[in-house]
């Protein structure tokens, strides 16, 4: 089993044993290379293949300075960010406790783990016809699809995490005559933090396509539609600047989570 | 035997029963154009399918899911083992492969729109992007679990670059890719959906869309019921691909 990383600097550094180190391969250089020519190589077929309008890296990287200082982008950023912030926050209350009580007591589990996998296995954009009939083409259909796609990773992920928890914790907890309630958020939830971790971190992803996929639909104001009505308007190099700042927010997202669970769960070695 | 089985599918046939009985008894209390109940839906469902409009947008979106997966997997799968194997390339691409994959790609959607237009090439595109990189992204990841050291000794006695791969690199790597394949069944099945509704409306997408945009709330409900039960179809089949190969893994 290894320890799974983001970069491969710690398996490059773990797969040199010491002392007659096979020339340990530097990361650096095969990563800069790489990123030159997929750089060129992008900017060369746009040039020579596609209409002027279609984003390169030149006209990308021009852009900006000029959209990141936009009134408009900075609040549409906001919008779909303050979006994403409080669906996962909802998610993530209300996933958790779920999800205890799944991982925790059988009859629940019977009761509703056919309907979370259901519903976990729906491509989640599907939901956004019917949510826009219920709520409307508003920000609050928004929510709905961003709690919707983020809420059952984080189920399914706790409650593998309940059932996880250690025998022994428990019949120490039940020596003392702990009530349900204390065992249960003192003892099962920081033992599933781990799994809470991992679930969080798809949910993160999935709340952000969830966001992006429901402007699009909605046409209501956020980082989605700013792509959508820049590269309509064939302003694509403005709009890739949005498709950056939302690479920047899953990859944030990842590396957050990732660091977490490495400075505070040192002990746990994430699988998945 | 047969109380053993009643024993184990009881609690199932009971949540389900349930489930339906409150989606009845929802949606009876409440308006038709905001919820319809069970019944209303599955009698709409059969219309849908007798009309034969069910079967025709059916098989429309499974074409395009299946261009786009078999797609995805015959780069995916080549393209993982090849990084596998020469770890320059792979320390190159890595962090970029990294990137991608944690980027919402259904931003790309409307660039892809407005360079290829309506036709069935720019769906195929979306669903093949939804889905390669899942696949390549665990591809990789089965390649560092390979020990430097299995490598080694395969090369002591001088086993050929053919053998080497047959009874190191693939065993190592495939229940792995098979992860990768698990997601990407999931995300091409999101991709479908995306590409129907965004681009030229087709399928299964745009039976939801019209029925939605027609206010047709029994419409909207039993395509998205039929939806769901597809991704639970497809989730089971990827699951029992993973669990497969999975057997392989120490």
């Amino acid at each position: 089993m290894s320890t799974t990383s983001i970069g491969a600097a710690t398996s490059a550094a773990s797969a040199a044993p010491a002392g007659n180190a096979p020339r340990k391969p530097s990361t650096f250089m095969p990563r800069f290379i790489v990123g030159a020519v997929i750089l060129i190589g992008w900017e060369a077929v746009v040039r020579l293949l596609a209409p002027s309008y279609v984003a390169k890296p030149s006209t990308v990287i021009i852009a900006i300075p000029s959209v990141l200082t936009d009134p408009a982008f900075q609040a549409a950023t906001g919008n779909t960010l303050a979006a994403v912030a409080e669906g996962l926050a909802v998610a993530l209350v209300f996933g958790t406790v779920i999800g205890l009580l799944m991982g925790r007591s059988p009859a629940f589990e019977r009761g509703f783990r056919h309907y979370v996998d259901g519903f976990y296995a729906m491509p989640m954009i599907v939901v956004l016809p019917l949510f826009s009939l219920w709520f409307g083409y508003s920000s609050g259909t928004r929510i709905a699809t961003i709690i919707f796609a983020a809420i059952f990773s984080i189920i399914i992920n706790v409650a593998d995490g309940a059932r996880a928890v250690p025998r022994e914790y428990l019949e120490v907890a039940r020596s003392f005559r702990s009530n349900r309630a204390s065992v249960l958020f003192g003892i099962v939830l920081p033992a599933s933090m781990p799994y809470l971790l991992a679930g969080f971190r798809l949910a993160a992803g999935r709340a952000l396509i969830g966001a992006v996929v429901a402007e699009f639909f909605l046409s209501i104001g956020g980082l989605g539609y700013y792509i959508l009505y820049n590269s309509r308007s064939y302003k694509h190099a403005q709009a890739f600047v949005g498709v950056l700042l939302l690479a920047a927010f899953g990859v944030g997202f990842e590396l957050l989570v990732f660091w977490v669970t490495k400075r505070f769960m040192p002990w746990y070695r994430r699988e998945r | 035997m047969l109380n053993n089985a009643i024993r184990r599918h009881a609690p199932f046939w009971l949540s389900i029963f349930a489930g339906i009985a409150i989606w009845e008894i929802a949606g009876r209390s409440t308006s038709q154009a905001f919820m319809v109940p069970f019944s209303t839906t599955v009698v709409e469902l059969v219309r849908l399918v007798l009309s034969g409009e069910f079967i025709r947008q059916f098989l429309d979106s499974a074409q395009l899911f299946l261009t786009g997966f078999i797609l995805a997997l015959a780069v995916g799968m080549p393209l993982g083992m090849l990084l596998a194997r020469v770890p320059v390339l792979r320390i190159g691409v890595e962090p970029y492969l990294m990137i991608l994959y944690a980027t919402p790609l259904v931003a790309l959607i409307p660039f892809i729109l407005s360079m290829m237009g309506f036709g069935f090439a720019p769906k195929v595109l979306v669903v093949f992007l939804f889905s390669v990189f899942p696949v390549v992204y665990n591809t990789v990841e089965g390649a560092r679990s390979i020990k430097p050291e299995m490598i080694e000794v395969a090369r002591s006695f001088r086993s050929t670059e053919w053998a080497l791969w047959r009874d190191v690199m693939v065993p190592y790597t495939l229940p792995y890719t098979m992860t990768g394949v698990r997601q990407a069944i999931g995300r091409a099945l999101v991709g479908m959906i995306a590409a129907e509704f965004f681009l030229s409306s087709t399928g299964l997408g745009q039976l939801i869309m019209s029925a939605s945009q027609n206010f047709d709330t029994a419409g909207v409900f039993a395509s998205v019921l039929v939806i769901a039960l597809i991704g639970v179809g497809l989730m089971r089949l990827g699951t029992a691909i993973e669990h497969h190969f999975a057997r392989w893994r120490q």
